[in-house]
């Protein structure tokens, strides 16, 4: 949801549809509602609803067809323009939403995205960003919600929809588990796991703050750079583009680099896997090996979790 | 002056001789815009904020060879420039793609006819610039109409320029075109070119590879590639792999007190080429010894590895056979890219590091005796 010219669309094309941002200036307006299915995790189907954001059809969600709207909603994303003239209406449109919500889908997420902010200066985006997180939880009232300033130019998008994704895989606290054991067996400092075509983060272990610190072992505490996991999955996403244009498939990359050590490779059907390691004396191949062990375990337990959801 | 000079200016002060390029242009036309996406990682959106150019600002950059390059305001002239235009090697002139009135090319013309007259052996390079603005088929034609009436006013100021040897680039900095631009004039400035050429045609044909480029890292320019002809997407990819390697570093780069840090000296120094070969690689040269460059002896490195080089390969299509496209740092700022069949590079993996280390040993010579200033031509 969210006004015409928000982005939208261009969100949902880039991360679903793995199209570059450049290519986002040449959609048109959504006509009322584009409904897409979505393969996430192979077995796990979104169906995303992309609602064309004219008055018209906003007064028309919010009326006629309210209950086929609302009804059966496991996630909200809300768009605002950070540059939108009229806030006050968006606002407006946004209370009804949440009206329509509470009416016909109670347990649903809020996610609010406060989109297009590369057309802020850098200097002044927190600021920009932290005003409207307080106006935006203002006026969601007692529901709560959560807050994320993006662009398609960045990987902030990235962020904030790992961010929502994960509010829809079940058993992840498992998933996390086991990596974790995984991590240690490969003594990586930090394990990352995506989901294959949309290189959305799912889940992570990491060696880098004390609550997430592994139980046995010296520890060694790791200050890294907090937008990794984002930056990463912007990164691949855009090499898995230039491989496309040679009519090349990325399959899998590892670096020896000065400052670490590490290997991106496929997980199982639906996940990659990226293990970074900083201790000098562990090996490329040694990772690899690891990875093809856990790789059975790994399928197990994605199938394990799926079922438990039907 | 000092703020605008590239990142990997470590050598101003030391009294090299620097090859100096001279960039000019038309107000706006994009020449500090090309210097500091290539040379200072200015990210191609932020360009739009740069502050017109008002004096000449001087980039020292230390790729195979030391570069000056001079970065001019638009209305600089002979007589304003501060310099003999017989101090340049080159000069790069960049026209707005759109730019087809008279004034950049009376210019262009102005500089040429005066640069022929002092320094007869220059190189002249017209980068037409900003070409992703127009369609491809107006592309071509403001190319074309470019092109011809710089010809057409040169042989009108005299008939001798007929068969000048001047050299047109399409360029834009928002692909590769400049670096492949960049590449070609930077090629006719490395009097070591043929011998680095020879050394990826044997690494070439030691290894399967179908194309093998060595690239400054940082500016993402190649210096020298093998002979058989450089396709552009390939090209491209490469340059894309390279962007890739040099965002993952930092970013898994550990603030704690890491080990690792201390592993990597910048300037390590090659490793023995194994013994009892008498086919080096390239016939006439022997592998250099250290090159008196300071070395971290203190460094906690297992024995069994006992010198770290930067790699990364990564593996394309599924399918076999596959492409593997390998990285190796042979120097700090350069490195070796080069496409292998997947099978060589799983199955052969000796034979890759082997032809590597032959390929790094002689990068290294000329690289050495580039640094002590007075190169060479070894080939
Ligand atoms: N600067 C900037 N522009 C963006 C960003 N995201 C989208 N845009 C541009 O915004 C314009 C509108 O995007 P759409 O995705 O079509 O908007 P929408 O929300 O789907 O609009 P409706 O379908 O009418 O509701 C396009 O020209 C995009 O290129 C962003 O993060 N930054
Ligand atoms: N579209 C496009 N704009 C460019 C390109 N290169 C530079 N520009 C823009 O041209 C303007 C002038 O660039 P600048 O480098 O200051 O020009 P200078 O006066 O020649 O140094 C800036 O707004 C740049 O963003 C290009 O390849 N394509
Ligand atoms: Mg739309």
């Amino acid at each position: 949801m969210g006004a015409s010219g928000s982005g939208k669309t261009s969100m949902r094309s880039m991360i679903f549809s793995n199209n570059p941002a450049s290519l986002t200036s040449r959609l048109g307006a959504t006509i009322d509602v584009e409904q897409n299915h979505v393969r996430f995790l192979g077995d796990l189907i979104l169906n995303l609803w992309d609602c064309g954001g004219q008055d018209a059809f906003m007064d028309s969600y919010l009326s006629t067809q309210r209950s086929v709207i609302f009804s059966h909603v496991g996630v909200m994303i809300y768009v605002f323009d950070v540059e939108s003239r009229e806030m006050e209406k968006d606002l407006e449109y946004y209370r009804d939403c949440l009206d329509g919500l509470s009416q016909f889908s109670k347990d649903a997420n809020v996610f609010l995205l406060v989109h297009k902010i590369d057309l802020v200066r850098d200097t002044e985006r927190n600021a920009v960003v932290q005003r409207k997180v307080a106006e935006l939880e203002k006026a969601s009232g007692e529901t709560p919600v959560k807050v994320f300033g993006t662009s398609i130019y960045d990987e902030s998008l990235y962020k904030a929809w790992s961010n929502i994704v994960n509010t829809l895989i079940p058993n992840a606290r498992n998933l996390s588990k086991h990596l974790r054991i995984f991590a240690e067996a490969c003594s990586a400092t930090e394990v990352i796991l995506f989901e294959r075509t949309t290189f959305l983060v799912i889940a992570t272990s990491s060696r880098t703050d004390s609550s997430d610190a592994f139980p046995s072992g010296p520890v060694v505490l790791h200050a890294l750079d907090p937008k990794r996991y984002e930056r990463t999955s912007e990164l691949i996403k855009a090499f898995k583009q230039s491989c496309s244009r040679l009519r090349e498939e990325f399959r899998s990359l590892e670096m020896e680099l000065a400052e670490f050590t590490a290997v991106l490779d496929e997980m199982t059907k639906n996940t990659y896997v990226l293990v970074v390691v900083h201790d000098p004396v562990i090996e490329t191949a040694a990772i690899k090996m690891n990875i093809c062990m856990a790789r059975k375990k790994f399928e197990e337990l994605q199938g394990d979790s799926l079922i438990s959801e039907k | 002056m000092c703020a605008m000079s590239s990142s990997s200016s470590t050598a101003i002060s030391t009294g090299t001789s620097r090859t100096k390029i001279l960039f000019l242009g038309m107000r706006r036309s994009g020449k500090t815009s090309i210097l500091q996406v290539l040379f200072d990682d200015l990210p191609v959106k932020q360009t739009f904020y740069l502050e017109p150019t008002m004096r000449v600002a001087k980039h020292f950059i230390d790729t195979v060879i030391p570069l000056e390059i001079w970065d001019c305001p638009g209305n600089v002239t002979v007589d304003t420039l501060g310099a003999s235009l017989a101090d340049f090697s080159t000069i790069v002139f960049v026209i707005d793609i759109r730019d087809l009135y008279q004034h950049p090319v009376s210019k262009l013309v102005e500089f040429i006819v005066a640069a022929c007259q002092i320094n007869p052996d220059i190189n002249l390079e017209v980068f037409v610039h900003k070409a992703e603005r127009l369609q491809e088929d107006d592309k071509i034609e403001n190319f074309r109409q470019i092109h011809e009436r710089v010809m057409d006013r040169l042989v009108d100021e005299s008939p001798e320029f007929e068969q000048f040897p001047l050299n047109f680039h399409l360029t834009s900095i928002y692909d590769h075109s400049l670096r492949e631009a960049f590449s070609r004039v930077l090629h006719k400035l490395i009097d070591s070119l043929p011998y680095l050429e020879e050394l990826l045609n044997v690494f070439c044909s030691n290894t399967a590879s179908p194309k093998a480029f060595l690239f400054d890292t940082s500016s993402k320019i190649h210096v020298a590639t093998d002979t058989s002809p450089v396709d552009q997407a390939t090209h491209n990819l490469c340059c894309d792999y390279l962007s890739m390697l040099n965002s993952f570093g930092p970013l898994y780069k550990s603030n704690a007190n890491d080990p690792r840090t201390s592993r990597f000296s910048p300037t390590p120094a090659p490793t023995p080429p194994p013994t009892a070969t008498t086919s080096t690689p390239t016939s006439g040269t022997s592998p250099v010894g250290t090159p008196p460059l300071p070395t971290s002896s203190t460094s906690p490195v297992p024995p069994s590895k006992p010198h770290f080089y930067p790699s990364a390969a990564t593996s394309l299509s599924p399918s076999r056979p596959g492409t593997t496209l390998t990285y190796h740092l042979v120097t700090p700022h350069l490195a070796l890219l080069a496409l292998l069949p997947t099978t060589v590079y799983d199955m052969r993996r000796g034979l890759v590091e082997w032809n590597v280390v032959w390929f790094r040993e002689g990068v290294r010579e000329i690289w050495v005796s580039g640094l002590r200033g007075g190169l060479e031509d070894t080939g």
